[in-house]
């Protein structure tokens, strides 16, 4: 689990926006042709394969769109079907039987088979490089039954490993296909790489012999762009169709009241996180840190950094996981109660260094925090940190901490409490034996165990789960079809639509 | 008659930031750093005169407590650079040979190097603060008041009762504090107010980057930095602590202008 910190550390810098000015030339205008879409973002792929490179920009372009997996995940944060036309899991939970979709084609021409898949799961324990690979170590042989038919078999019940097979690990390769993975990526999906301009833009075009549904936007060109404000101006100079993601809030009313746009807003996987160095002396007591909990009105905080768009979420639990638990309300904003268990475990005097990557959303929330603690006699200075070189090493890698904020982006990354030398300095058995207990066992047994992490982290304060930051597309009227939640590593062109008009 | 408007036009914008830092120790009209989320963005009222930001703070009282972040990085940072550079400037233009040669090109080679750059390192380094800023915008300062103090160094060394004070036996030491510390100190009060435009400039630059005054310390960069996602929306934020930054530098810059037209010996002709 300590391994992954590197991609969740280049996942949470792609998804904020460098604050620096200016913004990049582009490429012909995205209303010029019907059926060419331009989608700005503001994180650009360095290259195209993403079993070596870390990060969320390379799957945000490619997976779903150019590459597929056996399944994926919809907008609910349900796993369906993909490349598997349906699967069934023997009662032991060790063994999953899928029965493939045929007639599928790799965009270099050959067949989609089991061989495929024996071979692109197996690649990913002998040739991936990135972290998230450990995702496979549970498999222990992949059988070929027929060209249609493939048999998984787990060493041990995993519920993780589906769910994983929906990400970027779960991508399915041709055998004939990786030879130049970093520039041709080939996949079964409805797009293919046609071509792109480093600091600019990806051209997709369409897959001619796609199995699926023909997408709408035969080519859909993905601009990048250094920051927010760049973002912003292009849709409304109409240089791009769509910004993918909105990172200043306080821009989306501009939008709203333009009838040429409408804004998509749903949750993300981005619990913005309050970290308590729960192995501090200063804060190794429960009553202390849920003090600070109750010191800071989280619904103010939003409202004061992110305009009010997000969900108060009580836990590192996003609404779209199955185990989701409303804890929101847990800790309500109460400074009177806040001093009076401060008083209670014997602190006369707390002074607090509130370490944060400089990045805008973490100084933002700092200041705010630092306004609320000092209301209840807590001292927090804040400190700036260079992100990612200085913040990993001094806040993530060295413990160097009593407060942080960041914002956790992996899908699924509560599990991080059971890890006691993750910078969290959480060290709890019944935590680490429910985790350990709730991927092995029953789909019931996993709920009600999840459940009770979560509710026994917030119990805790363990951290302070400060929101969860809301994913906003915001495009031009007649584009529709967006996924609501991004929860998936993808940006899914898929369902993209063109309203007539 | 325009070098008397210079100088008492920079004296009185100066003045006023100096003025404005005092009174903020004392009294400012709300507490500049108490978030208050349902006051956000809040237009100017009777009681937020220049209105709140988006943590529904008091733009005014952070604009004031912002003016000591400005001057203490300007006195710093140009204490640091006037303390070091004149008298490597002095001894420079005093011994000349090797030891002049050596003394700028080093010089030269610091002034190559972007205060800015050096800045950013600092912080990136031992964190960002007000003081690894000062330290920066100080250090690159050095060879601007270096090569001020050597030119006029020189000048003062070719005059006659210089040229009798060594014929008297004099230290070198006696001649640079009796004779050549007093005939550059207008050069250096000049190139003072200059880099003390100079720093704020940095500063402001530096706080905007994110490489400055940390938070919550009220900086007028870092109020200009805070504004930058709001540039649509609420332009006030912006417009307000550009406008002090613009108005500080112009401040200093035709202070330095006015006491120049006052100190500097090659001016003296013309008058």
């Amino acid at each position: 689990m300590r391994a992954r910190w590197l991609a969740a550390a280049i996942a949470m810098i792609l998804t904020v926006p460098a604050c620096s000015a200016g913004s990049t030339a582009s490429v012909g205008g995205g209303a010029a042709d019907e059926s060419t879409l331009a989608v700005g973002f503001t994180a650009e792929p360095q290259n195209f394969d993403f079993t070596t490179t870390d990060g969320a920009a390379i799957p945000q372009a490619l997976l779903y769109n150019v590459y597929e997996g056996l399944v994926k995940l919809d907008g609910r944060g349900e796993i369906v079907p993909l490349l598997a036309e349906s699967w069934t899991v023997s009662p032991d939970r060790t063994s999953y039987d899928f029965r493939l979709r045929t007639g599928v084609r790799f965009s270099n021409g050959a067949p989609f088979t089991a061989e495929d898949v024996k071979f692109s799961i197996e690649r990913v324990k002998t040739d991936w490089t990135i972290s998230l690979k450990s995702a496979m170590d549970v498999v222990e042989r992949v059988e070929v039954v027929d060209p249609a038919r493939v048999r998984v078999v787990l060493s041990r019940p995993s519920n993780s490993w589906l769910f994983s097979m929906t990400g970027r690990v779960g991508a399915m390769f041709s055998r004939s296909g990786v030879a130049d993975l970093a520039n041709e990526p080939i996949g079964t999906g409805p797009y293919e790489v046609a071509s792109r301009r480093r600091g600019d833009s990806i051209v997709l075009t369409e897959n001619p012999g796609y199995w699926g549904r023909r997408p709408d936007y035969r080519t859909v060109v993905l601009k990048y762009y250094d920051d927010a404000t760049a973002l912003n101006n292009a849709l409304l100079s109409n240089g791009i169709d769509v910004i993918s993601q909105i990172t200043a809030p306080d821009s989306v009313p501009q939008f709203e009241a333009d009838t040429r746009f409408h804004v998509v807003q749903g949750t993300t996987n981005g619990e913005v996180v309050l970290a308590y160095n729960n192995d501090r002396p200063a804060l190794r007591d429960a009553r202390v840190r849920r003090a600070l909990t109750l010191a800071i009105d989280r619904r103010a905080l939003l409202e004061a950094t992110w305009a009010g768009r997000g969900t108060l979420i009580g836990s590192m639990v996003p609404p779209t996981d199955p185990w989701y638990e409303d804890l929101s309300g847990y800790y309500p904003h109460d400074p009177e109660r806040a001093r009076a268990l401060l008083a209670e475990a014997g602190v006369r005097e707390l002074n607090l260094r509130l370490r944060v990557p400089n990045l805008p959303y973490a100084v933002s929330a700092a200041q705010v925090v630092a306004s609320d603690l000092s209301r209840i006699g807590v001292r927090v200075t804040i400190q700036p940190l260079d992100f990612p070189a200085v913040w990993l090493q001094q806040v993530f890698t060295d413990h160097d901490y009593d407060l942080s904020i960041v914002s956790h982006v992996e899908a699924r990354d509560i599990t991080t409490f059971g890890d006691p030398d993750y910078y969290w300095g959480y060290d709890s058995a019944r935590v680490r034996r429910l985790l350990e207990r709730a991927d092995v066992g029953t789909r019931e047994q996993q709920l009600a165990d999840m459940r009770a992490v979560a509710r026994t982290l917030t119990a805790d304060a363990a951290a302070n789960w400060l929101f969860l930051a809301p994913n906003i597309v915001v495009a031009r009227t007649e584009v529709t079809g967006f996924v609501r939640n991004q929860v998936s590593e993808s940006f899914d062109l898929t369902g993209l639509r063109r309203a007539e008009g | 008659m325009a070098r008397t408007v210079n100088l008492v036009a920079g004296a009185v914008l100066v003045g006023l930031v100096v003025l404005v830092a005092l009174v903020s120790f004392a009294w400012t009209p709300h507490d500049p750093l108490l978030v208050d989320a349902s006051l956000r963005l809040s237009g100017p009222t009777a009681e937020y005169v220049l209105g709140t930001d988006r943590f529904g703070r008091d733009v005014a009282s952070q604009l004031m407590v912002g003016a000591r972040t400005t001057l203490y990085v300007g006195v710093v940072a140009v204490g640091i650079a006037a303390l070091a550079g004149t008298p490597l400037g002095i001894v420079a233009g005093m011994r000349g040979g090797w030891l002049d040669e050596l003394i700028m090109r080093v010089n030269d080679l610091v002034l190559a190097f972007p205060a800015l750059l050096l800045a950013i390192m600092l912080g990136a380094v031992y964190g960002a603060s007000t003081l690894t800023a000062m330290v920066a915008i100080g250090v690159a300062t050095v060879p601007s008041f270096a090569r001020v103090a050597r030119a006029g160094t020189l000048q003062v060394m070719s005059t006659e009762y210089v040229l009798a004070a060594r014929a008297g036996g004099r230290s070198r030491a006696w001649i640079a504090g009796r004779h050549v510390l007093p005939n550059i100190s207008g050069l250096v009060l000049v190139q003072s107010s200059v880099s003390f435009a100079i720093a704020v400039l940095a500063e402001a630059a530096l706080s905007f980057l994110g490489f400055g005054t940390a938070p919550p310390t009220p900086s007028w960069g870092r109020m200009l930095q805070e504004s930058q996602e709001l540039l649509a929306v609420e332009p006030r934020l912006a417009l307000i602590p550009g406008a002090a930054i613009a108005l500080a530098v112009l401040g200093f810059n035709l202070l330095g202008d006015g006491l120049r037209d006052r100190f500097d010996p090659r001016l003296e002709v013309r008058r």
